[in-house]
């Protein structure tokens, strides 16, 4: 029992130590928003929300793309990848965002 | 020449409900099972949220406990509107493919679909002008929003007009954040909306308003629109949508 509660006090430790939550408002050219909401741990996205008042069909994708984005590091030559990569891949359209708007609104998330 | 259907289904106490056929006639007319048709309606005092944003965090929860406002999310994306029994919604629904609106680009929907409504208000003597993403502006001020997708085979266009709206309210149950108010050099949303009502000057019904959208849509499109009433088939998947989608919690509030 006394194991557990280490191992348990250990988790904690390590989670406020090496986890934060990220936030952004991010406006596109356009006028449209784009909210980020993220949990970093050592420059690493572990989970990923995004919100806001753009355009995105079909509108399932975007799901999708807080999926993709999940372990992948907080830089910016990585998620220019990953997300144009989603882009062609799933042949999504977006309007009042971009791609480039999706990077910049991921990188501007702040502690 | 194309005959539109014409329906004014709506439920203005029960906005899930609304929110539900909303989905219900796209689904069927890309099926080839029901016509292109054009559906009026209202809400009471509801905000309707798009399908990506969090109601936690464009809504005021308790602003809405104190206005009985309800919140529904819609299956469209775009930005949150308040809608009352001053607020004329309208939805049009084409087979994908349909010439009006060949291609497969949202804007140029937004655009084309919009065209009626902005004849319409015209009309009526309201100097109407769309203004991209998916606005229609007078003066610099937006009196009506759209939304809209392309899915289950369909072109799916729907939008709202502030009529008589009581903009009291809406500036007290929206957060609208500050980014994005920055750069349009105004204090509150409030400020940069305005009504049918207070472009005209006198006193107009939604019905009136109505009236002049469907002239609007015929002569835009040269096609007829004529009254029509929803199928047993959209009737019965909209009540399947309210109960299994519309009328939850976890799709209307979350995120």
């Amino acid at each position: 029992m006394g194991f557990e509660l280490k191992t348990e006090l250990l988790h904690s430790i390590s989670a406020t130590k090496l986890e934060r939550l990220r936030f952004a408002d991010y406006k596109a050219p356009g006028g449209k928003l784009v909210r980020v909401r993220l949990r970093e741990e050592q420059g690493v996205i572990r989970s990923i929300k995004i919100t806001g008042d753009f355009f995105l069909i079909p509108e399932d994708s975007l799901g999708k793309l807080e999926k993709m984005l999940e372990d992948v590091p907080l830089r910016e030559a990585e998620l220019r990848l990953l997300i144009d990569r989603f882009f062609r891949g799933t042949g999504a359209q977006g309007l009042g965002v971009s791609s480039d708007d999706f990077v910049k609104a991921i990188l501007a998330a702040e502690v | 020449m194309e005959t539109w259907r014409l329906v004014d289904v709506e439920y203005r106490d029960n906005p899930f409900m609304n929110l539900a056929v909303e989905e219900a006639i796209p689904r069927v007319v890309g099926e080839g099972k029901s016509p292109s048709t054009v559906r009026f309606w209202h809400n009471s005092n509801t905000i309707v949220i798009g399908c990506f944003q969090s109601a936690r965090l464009e809504v005021n929860m308790e602003a809405c406990k104190e206005t009985k406002t309800e919140i529904v999310r819609r299956f469209t994306g775009g930005g949150a509107v308040y809608h009352d029994n001053g607020n004329l919604n309208y939805a049009i629904s084409l087979r994908k493919g349909h010439p009006l609106v060949p291609g497969q680009n949202l804007q140029s929907v937004f655009e084309k679909l919009s065209e009626g409504s902005i004849q319409g208000l015209r009309k009526l003597g309201v100097k109407a002008e769309f203004q991209p993403v998916n606005d229609i502006h007078v003066d610099g001020k937006k009196v009506s929003g759209a939304a809209g997708s392309i899915r289950w085979n369909t072109i799916f266009h729907h939008g709202c007009i502030l009529v008589n709206s009581d903009l009291s309210i809406l500036g007290k149950v929206l957060n609208v954040p500050r980014v994005k108010l920055e750069d349009r050099h105004v204090a509150s949303v409030q400020k940069r909306v305005t009504t049918v009502r207070d472009e005209l000057g006198r006193d107009v019904s939604t019905r009136e308003v109505r009236d002049a959208i469907v002239d609007g849509i015929e002569s835009c499109y040269g096609v007829g629109v004529e009254p029509g009433v929803l199928t047993k088939e959209e009737l019965g998947l909209a009540e399947e949508l309210y109960q299994t989608k519309y009328s939850r919690l976890e799709w209307n509030l979350e995120p």
